[in-house]
């Protein structure tokens, strides 16, 4: 199984996110969550992270592209795996494994609903394996619908400023990557959907987080079109 | 009516006023459909809808009749009256004799009267103690409206609140989406494109930024746009001895690696 390092500090700052975070893990005695939006195409924004594991299970997800907030985006309906380590690999064979590997023992994700469209999910995980009620279940739901709204439009915020503030606990659009699909994309002459796809297939060969990848692609210490194969 | 056409009329109505969620729904089609509804099977004379706007203000929908009576009637009971009372309170209003409503309201007791009306029943459209706007009857017999009466006209009155939210959110949450669809897009194709010049060029990412704002504006044209020809290769960026040039490729090119 390929090890994917989650690089774990002992100070946790808190991100400068739109505070949308923070509820969930009080109100359902969590270990953490994330929150990212998504539009029609897919295209992702991640607003906020509690902490470095959810960043980093959150990450896996875009790296990997599957997991538990592809799953609750595509069923328009809560997903939960209350014991990663008997049933993550059989339900997502890449991504069960790696979250284990970081401390996730549950995983839930519900999607952000407003009026018929889910604009994005909310990303849970549980140190230990365990439940979540039907009261609890409920309650993800709606504070997930009304995440929605304030989410969506700081996502909008964000993509439509030149300059972004991206933090590791919220690294929205993750303007390194795309800029490093773009490096690729010359380097190899090839669509942009390839070159993402060589940045994502480079990253999980290697067993680096996709982000360290493209700051040495736009840092000019990874070239690709120096690559044979 | 007899008792069978009318359960046939009330659920009827129902079934009119559940209707919001197909793809040609049109709110004021819905209120109107509403009113006339209630007006009939509850045997009143005329109706109208007024629904709460973005500043505080109750704005008349719809109405049984565009008479202008009726209408400057329905304008009045927007400040005074059994329909502001319902907003305010949240609680149906009935006015058995309007005749005898000298102190409360007397513009609109007057209003009233000219226009031959002499009940009224006002009922709220609310939703979990949030109150939307009211449906307002009134009748030209000074008679109260029967508890049955009122029951249908306020379960009416709440499925209509019901698709109206609906439709609502749904309305808010196509918009949303199509902000936010566009603005992760635009930003998505330009670091790209700066990837590209970036390379191309060998210059860093504020540059990159450069070239593109600077062939945008000399053509005219949006960033996002420049961008996007860029990273589909419709456009070629390329260092000459005269400086940068961005050039068409004609045609477009659909290069596979």
């Amino acid at each position: 199984m390929v090890a994917i390092p989650v690089p774990i500090r002992s100070t946790i700052t808190s991100a400068g996110d739109a505070g949308l975070c923070e509820p969930f893990v009080s109100a359902l005695n969590v270990s953490g969550a994330s929150i990212s939006v998504f539009d029609s195409d897919g295209n992702q924004s991640t607003i906020c992270s509690s902490n470095r594991v959810a960043a980093r299970g959150e990450a896996l997800q875009f790296e990997l592209g599957e997991g538990p907030h592809w799953e609750a985006l595509q069923t328009n309906a809560p997903v939960l795996c209350p014991d990663l380590a008997a049933e993550g690999s059989s339900r997502w064979p890449i991504f069960g494994a790696a979250a284990l590997e970081i401390g996730m023992g549950a995983v839930f994700a519900f999607p952000m609903k407003m009026g018929a469209v889910s604009v994005g999910v909310v990303d849970l995980y549980s140190a230990e394996p365990r439940q979540l009620d039907e009261e609890q279940i409920l309650l993800a739901s709606s504070m997930a619908g009304r995440a929605a709204a304030p989410a969506a439009r700081f996502a909008t915020h964000s993509a439509n400023s030149a300059v972004a503030a991206e933090q590791e606990l919220a690294p929205a659009l993750r303007r390194e990557v795309h800029q490093a699909t773009g490096m690729v994309q010359a380097q190899l002459d090839v669509s942009a959907t390839d070159a993402f796809a060589r940045l994502r297939a480079y990253a999980y060969t290697s067993g680096r987080p996709l982000a360290d990848i493209a700051r040495d692609v736009v840092g000019r210490h990874l070239d690709f079109s120096t690559f044979t194969d | 009516m007899d008792s069978t056409a009318r359960e046939t009329r009330i659920t009827t109505a129902f079934v009119a006023v559940a209707d919001t969620l197909t793809t040609d729904f049109d709110i004021v089609d819905l209120l109107h459909t509403l009113v006339v509804q209630c007006t009939e099977i509850v045997a009143t004379t005329a109706g109208g809808l007024m629904l709460v706007d973005g500043d505080g203000t109750l704005q008349l929908m719809t109405s049984t009749s565009e008479a202008a009576d009726l209408v400057e009637l329905m304008q009045l009971a927007a400040s005074e009256g059994p329909c502001i009372d319902c907003f305010t309170t949240g609680q149906a209003v009935s006015v058995p004799n309007i005749e005898h409503e000298t102190s409360r309201w007397p513009a609109f007791r007057k209003a009233a009267l000219e226009g031959g009306f002499h009940s009224a029943h006002a009922t709220p459209l609310k939703l979990r103690g949030t109150v939307i706007g009211t449906m307002n009857l009134f009748g030209v017999n000074a008679t109260a409206l029967s508890e049955r009466d009122a029951a249908v006209a306020q379960a009416l009155a709440d499925v209509a609140t019901i698709g109206i939210l609906q439709e609502r959110l749904v309305r808010e949450g196509n918009i949303l989406a199509e902000q936010l669809h566009a603005a992760l897009d635009s930003r998505i194709v330009i670091e790209q494109a700066k990837g590209m010049i970036a390379h191309s060029l060998s210059v860093d990412m504020d540059e990159a930024f450069g070239v593109l704002r600077t062939h945008a504006r000399n053509n005219n044209l949006t960033i996002r746009d420049v961008a996007d020809s860029i990273s589909n290769r419709r456009l070629s960026v390329r260092r000459t001895p005269e400086g940068i040039s961005i050039v068409s490729t004609s045609g477009g090119v659909n290069r596979q690696a």
